[in-house]
């Protein structure tokens, strides 16, 4: 029942606050106010009173509705979608139903997902994808949960993996590199900041006929931490910060040979505009915005549902000389103030012989005149 | 050996000088871009960033397949690479103290080198020794660390075996800069001939002058200060 009303509720705010409000409420919906909502507006809208449990009942067990309708429970109650339930995404859902043989409505991400859709529909790209050919309405989850390959699965459902390949390689050197570490969002959306994403990730086995790394998953992880949680074997502390110390133990404890941590980088803020691409088309967007843009940095570690979650990492960490992220490394950001220094004093020795030598010769070029 | 040759020597062969000079335009195109590559928000030399990138690998490529002319022309060809690049026993026993001791002392009293080149033997035991280092550590190191960071994806695990990728791109700067360090010590040693640019034109037409009177003649050597 409650359902219903998160969702009503938030519309219904939307139309009397400032915009820029109610976006701000969308990210961190006050359910206190939906719940205040629900007590006057409930009642009187829900046309059935079947609850999510009644819906997953059937719609859960894919033997009783196919394959087509089946919605996986574990994946959908999760995610922060469940916490409104059937009904307020399917409202004209009635207690006959299946029986009553009318469709079932399903509501607009728009009525809830405002300024994000109503970016996204002003794209180019809105003409050949919507919203849910990219998220399952059942299984959505924040960036923050989702890994980079996940997220480029979605985009590999149309566009084939070579022919990005191909047509990035036209311009982009490195292309591989740079398709296989990166969101495409990073460089397809208008976000203006990005962050560092560290994933723990772990040399497959070569038994199993597998070459190259992956990305570890909770069990993977599990197998080493054993009876701890399994953020213990990086947040040795347990506050979910990362420090430089843990990174570095982390990094060099040769128990976890076969681990290493691999960097990437995901916009900051969401945005759906997949058009403004110019800056990206510049490599300094990334490469020189130089070591201030490489602070703020996250641990992503893998949770039991197959999802992530962040931690912050200490400040500075991306530009330690060797041991603080020793695999990543982007050219022109990344680079190591001390090494600066010590490069330039060896050059620098290069210039004692000329000049040192140098003038002792003019000083004694009489004696060697014949 | 034709008149016009007749006080000289025939010392630098043309796929010496061939490599040399790739080498030299090489190494300089290099340390070019390679500077904006590390520091993009400073310089912009070459352009954009991705022109910096192009021309860098270009470069690097060109220098390695000059390399491998020089490895290749010293070891198959002329056979004289063990005798020309590598020290003896008395080169360390004397040798160097020797060349040292022209170098930083005699030199400067008017005294002539003690070391004549010769095709067989062009290098003094200083030269030598820095050569060696040049060609055969720094050289190679700079070159393979070069293709490993092309290729990233590829040796991923080999890069996270050695200790990862910032190892690997800081070792390639530090060496890199050695070997910047290594041109103006060198270039200078070179100006040390009977005449500033002689040593310069032997290694641009081959032939030495052996003629009269060696006042020093060093041909470029090597240098102290480089590594
Ligand atoms: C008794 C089992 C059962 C229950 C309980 C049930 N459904 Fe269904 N549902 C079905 C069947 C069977 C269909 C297919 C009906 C058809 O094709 O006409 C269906 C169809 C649907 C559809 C339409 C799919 C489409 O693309 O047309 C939606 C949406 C839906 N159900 C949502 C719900 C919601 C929300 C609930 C809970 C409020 C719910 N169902 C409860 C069995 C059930
Ligand atoms: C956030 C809104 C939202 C919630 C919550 C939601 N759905 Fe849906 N559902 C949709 C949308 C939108 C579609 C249409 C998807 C499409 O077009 O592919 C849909 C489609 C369906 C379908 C058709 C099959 C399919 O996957 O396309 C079924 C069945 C269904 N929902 C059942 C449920 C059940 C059962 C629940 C609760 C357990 C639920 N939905 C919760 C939005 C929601
Ligand atoms: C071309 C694919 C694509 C389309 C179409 C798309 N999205 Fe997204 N969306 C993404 C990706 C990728 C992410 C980031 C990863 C994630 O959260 O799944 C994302 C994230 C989101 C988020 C989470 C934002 C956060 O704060 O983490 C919301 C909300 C969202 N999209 C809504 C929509 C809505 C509404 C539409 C339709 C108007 C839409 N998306 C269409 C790809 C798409
Ligand atoms: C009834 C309102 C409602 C509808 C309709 C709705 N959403 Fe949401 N959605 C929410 C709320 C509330 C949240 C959590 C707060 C937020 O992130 O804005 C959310 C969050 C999300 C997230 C981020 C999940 C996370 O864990 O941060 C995505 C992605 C998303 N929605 C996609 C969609 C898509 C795609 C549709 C359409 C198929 C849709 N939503 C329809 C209410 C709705
Ligand atoms: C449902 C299919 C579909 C999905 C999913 C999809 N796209 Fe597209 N996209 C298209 C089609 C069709 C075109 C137009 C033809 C083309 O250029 O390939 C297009 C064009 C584009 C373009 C070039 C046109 C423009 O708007 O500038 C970009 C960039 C793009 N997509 C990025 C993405 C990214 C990034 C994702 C994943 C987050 C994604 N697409 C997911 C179908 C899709
Ligand atoms: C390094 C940044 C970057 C990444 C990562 C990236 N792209 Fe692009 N992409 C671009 C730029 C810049 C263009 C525009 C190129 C042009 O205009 O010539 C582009 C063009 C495109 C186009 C339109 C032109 C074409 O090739 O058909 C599509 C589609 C596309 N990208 C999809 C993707 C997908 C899918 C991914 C993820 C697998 C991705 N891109 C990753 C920067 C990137
Ligand atoms: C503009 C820059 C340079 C100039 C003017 C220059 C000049 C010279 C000259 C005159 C010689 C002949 C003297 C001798 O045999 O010792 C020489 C030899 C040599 N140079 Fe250079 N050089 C330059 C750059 C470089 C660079 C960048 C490298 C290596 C990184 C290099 C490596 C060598 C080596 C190994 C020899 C010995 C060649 C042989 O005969 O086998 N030079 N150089």
């Amino acid at each position: 029942m409650f359902i219903l009303e998160l969702g009503c509720s938030r519309r219904f705010l939307s139309e009397f606050l400032p915009k820029g409000k109610y976006m701000k409420m969308d990210r961190s919906i006050n359910y206190l106010w939906s719940l205040l909502f629900l007590m006057v507006l409930a009642v009187p809208l829900s046309a059935s009173a079947m609850e999510m449990d009644d819906c997953l009942g059937c719609h859960g067990d894919a033997d009783e509705v196919g394959d087509e309708l089946f919605i996986d429970a574990d994946k959908f109650i999760p995610t922060v979608h469940a916490e409104m339930g059937c009904v307020t995404c399917h409202e004209s859902v009635t207690d006959e139903h299946p029986d009553d043989g009318e469709a079932v409505s399903k509501s607009d991400c728009l009525d809830c997902h405002e300024e994000l859709g109503s970016q996204y529909m002003a794209t180019e790209h809105a003409e050949y994808a919507v919203c849910s050919d990219c998220h399952d309405p059942h299984q959505v989850h924040g960036i923050e949960a989702v890994s980079g390959p996940t997220m480029n699965q979605q985009c590999s459902q149309c566009h084939e993996d070579t022919d990005v390949m191909d047509s990035h390689a036209e311009w982009l050197p490195q292309a591989s590199l740079h398709i296989r570490k990166l969101p495409c969002i990073t460089c397809h959306t208008s976000a203006e900041g990005y962050e560092i994403v560290l994933n723990i990730t772990q040399k497959q086995k070569k038994a199993e006929g597998l070459k190259g790394y992956r990305f570890s998953s909770y069990a993977d992880l599990k197998e080493i931490s054993g009876e701890k949680e399994i953020q213990s074997i990086i947040d040795i502390d347990g506050d979910n910060n990362i420090s430089l110390a843990e990174l570095r133990t982390f990094n060099r404890n040769p128990a976890y040979k076969n681990f290493h941590l691999s960097g990437t980088m995901v916009p900051s803020e969401i945005s759906h505009d997949l058009t403004t691409l110019d800056n990206r088309y510049d490599c300094t967007f990334c490469h020189a915005s130089g070591p201030g843009s490489i602070q703020t940095s996250f641990l992503a570690l893998p949770t039991e549902d197959g999802y992530y979650r962040r931690m912050t990492v200490e400040k500075g960490a991306m530009l330690d000389t060797l041991y603080g992220t020793p695999n990543f490394y982007m050219t022109g950001s990344t680079r190591s103030p001390v090494m600066n220094i010590i490069g330039l004093i060896i050059i620098c020795g290069g210039f004692i012989m000329p000049i040192g030598h140098g003038t002792l010769r003019f000083l004694t070029r009489k004696n060697r005149k014949h | 050996m034709a008149e016009e040759h007749q006080n000289q020597i025939y010392l630098q062969p043309i796929p010496v000088r061939i490599w040399h000079w790739l080498n030299a335009f090489g190494i300089i195109t290099l340390t070019v871009s390679g500077a904006q590559i590390r520091f993009p928000d400073y310089i912009h030399w070459l352009g954009s960033y991705k022109s910096a990138i192009y021309l860098h690998n270009t470069a690097g490529f060109v220098v390695a397949i000059s390399f491998s002319l020089w490895f290749f022309y010293y070891t198959f060809v002329a056979r004289t690479m063990a005798n020309l690049y590598v020290p003896k026993v008395d080169d360390f026993k004397s040798g160097i103290m020797r060349q040292v001791k022209f170098y930083f002392l005699t030199y400067f009293l008017g005294w002539e080198n003690p070391h004549h080149p010769t095709p067989d033997s062009k290098f003094n035991p200083m030269q030598k020794s820095v050569y060696l280092a040049i060609m055969f550590v720094l050289m190679p190191l700079v070159s393979l660390s070069g293709i490993f960071l092309t290729n990233v994806d590829p040796l991923r695990s080999l890069i996270v075996m050695i200790g990862g990728l910032k190892l690997l791109a800081g070792l390639h700067f530090l060496l890199a800069c050695c070997l910047v360090a290594f041109i103006p010590t060198h270039v200078y040693l070179a100006t040390l001939g009977r005449t500033p640019t002689d040593h310069i034109k032997t290694m641009w037409t081959g032939w030495e002058d052996e003629g009269e009177g060696h006042t020093e003649e060093p041909e470029k050597s090597n240098s102290t200060a480089s590594s």
